[in-house]
């Protein structure tokens, strides 16, 4: 892809500098150790963390901010325990990806995958019952990601109907449980939601 | 191990899809007279899904300081609970300002640094130790196994209890119990691909196939495991896997605290060897 000089963003670099995670971006010396390890790598040859770093030290924010790979790393941390230069990747990665979703929040950016709605469907059910509620999560999720309740229930349904019932049969999920006959199909919810509720409005600024 | 007692941080799967690894690691420690006492009304970790540190900071500072009023150190079973409460843990030690911070959010935040997160398998190894496990092995588990180690147990490094790229605490503790490890270091360490189920299944399930397969074709009875979100990908996922790749696998997948517990010579059923997902009993006729 031809660099286009003038549409540079000198400033990108020091924006991801400035996240949490982020500080380490200009460590990186191209050395590609990060992207030879990458799981993911292996499995989609074109996904490549060395080339997301070099791109945002270059200060080419917007081809980052709208690259859908962003959202296929597994967050597994191998590029950050292999690189010689402690660039903290899986970090940078995650810093890059929260700068992207400000930007869709504020209007100016379309985010190419479900992923920041799951992340978020996930974190509500914490922050309402202290705990992973996945029902919760599933019934937030698939709605949002499929654009609509009908069609986000059947997605659901399909991914998770042979699997329900398997938990079900071995008793981790539902009435054959014997730990209470409802396990898993209501949500566990801890005393002090109201804590929770203080971390996500403090923290997240809401 | 002088202290007998220990916080436990189950992890919110430990109450549905990693009942298995729950109820076996209860009665392991049970059986080795280590009491764990739950942290009274403990909260998520945040998982792979919180990417502020910030709220990790948080949502793990709640957890560390109710263990701290016990002065106990915390346990988990759960590798990724684990990386968060040990990066809360060293950011907040680190960081005065940091604990200011926390408390400010609510007083239950208050953590001093007093105490250290642990994962299971570093408590078996390295504190209960191999002597006294020794010491409570009744029987041999013939068993060729493929330890599989995933994330956050020898990476990253500021939080690793193990060695990144060729683990070994597991390895160590399946020769102990009298099994065998088949040659799996290339896979040991590899993502499952959990992080992925639910946004890019495509991805994720290439990804737990190649650990299954390679299991299996280095002549593996069973995989054993040291994390809930690895046993969801590898074991509650692995007929998904199959049926998405039109192949088949059946491949058992075990978590350690069952191996062991066999081991200890606690019967299956106290083990929960018939909810994992993948029929266990391949492993049962190798118990001596
Ligand atoms: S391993 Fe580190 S220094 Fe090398 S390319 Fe990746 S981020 Fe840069
Ligand atoms: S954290 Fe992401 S980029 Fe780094 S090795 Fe793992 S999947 Fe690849």
């Amino acid at each position: 892809m031809p660099i286009k000089t003038w549409e540079l963003d000198p400033n990108f670099k020091n924006e991801i500098l400035n996240e949490p995670g982020g500080e380490h971006l200009t460590a990186c010396y191209q050395c590609s150790t990060c992207t030879l390890g990458c799981p993911i790598t292996e499995i989609v040859p074109s996904y490549n963390p060395r080339k997301i770093i070099q791109m945002s030290l270059l200060g080419m924010r917007n081809e980052v901010l709208s690259n859908p790979d962003l959202w296929i790393c597994a967050i597994c941390q191998t590029c950050t325990a292999r690189c010689p230069q402690d660039v903290v990747v899986g970090d940078v990665l995650a810093a890059i990806r929260r700068i992207a979703e400000k930007e869709e929040e504020a209007g100016n950016l379309k985010i190419e995958s479900p992923r920041p709605l799951f992340e978020k469907a996930f974190l509500h059910t914490v922050e309402k019952y202290g705990r992973l509620y996945d029902i919760g999560l599933a019934l937030e999720y698939y709605p949002k990601r499929e654009g609509g309740k009908v069609s986000g229930i059947k997605a659901m349904m399909n991914d998770y109907k042979d699997f329900g019932m398997r938990m079900a049969f071995k008793g981790k999920m539902g009435p054959l449980g014997g730990h209470g006959l409802l396990k898993g199909v209501l949500p566990s919810k801890i005393k002090k939601t109201d804590v929770m509720k203080k971390i996500f409005e403090k923290v997240e600024g809401k | 191990m002088s202290e007998k007692k220990l916080a436990f941080l189950p992890g919110c799967p430990s109450e549905a899809t990693a009942l298995d690894q729950e109820i076996s690691t209860k009665a392991v420690f049970k059986a080795l007279g280590v009491e764990l006492v739950e942290i009274e009304d403990w909260n998520c970790c945040g998982a792979a899904e919180a990417e502020d540190p910030k709220l990790v900071y948080a949502l793990n500072a709640r957890n560390l300081a109710i263990a701290e009023k016990d002065g106990l150190d915390v346990v988990t079973p759960c590798s990724i609970c684990y990386y968060n409460l040990a990066r809360t843990n060293n950011a907040l030690k680190a960081d005065e300002k940091l604990r200011a911070e926390m408390a400010e959010i609510d007083p239950s935040l208050s953590y001093n640094g007093t105490i250290t997160p642990k994962h299971i398998l570093d408590v078996l190894m390295n504190d209960i130790g191999v002597d006294e496990l020794k010491s409570k092995i009744v029987k041999k588990v013939e068993v060729k196994v493929a330890p599989y180690y995933g994330c956050y147990i020898g990476r990253p490094l500021e939080t690793a209890f193990d060695d990144p790229d060729d683990p070994v605490l597991m390895d160590q503790l399946i020769e102990l119990i009298g099994g065998e490890n088949v040659p799996f270091s290339y896979m040991k360490t590899k993502c499952c691909g959990g992080p992925l189920m639910m946004t890019r299944a495509d991805i994720a399930f290439e990804m737990a196939r190649k650990v299954l397969e390679t299991a299996k074709n280095a002549g593996a009875d069973c995989v054993a495991l040291a994390c809930p979100l690895c046993g969801m990908m590898l074991d509650a996922k692995q007929p998904d896997v199959e049926k998405a790749l039109g192949i088949k696998i059946g491949m058992p997948v075990v978590y350690i605290t069952q191996l062991l517990g066999l081991a200890l010579g606690i019967d299956p059923k106290s083990l929960a060897l018939e909810k994992n997902t993948i029929d266990t009993k391949v492993i049962l006729g190798k118990v001596v």
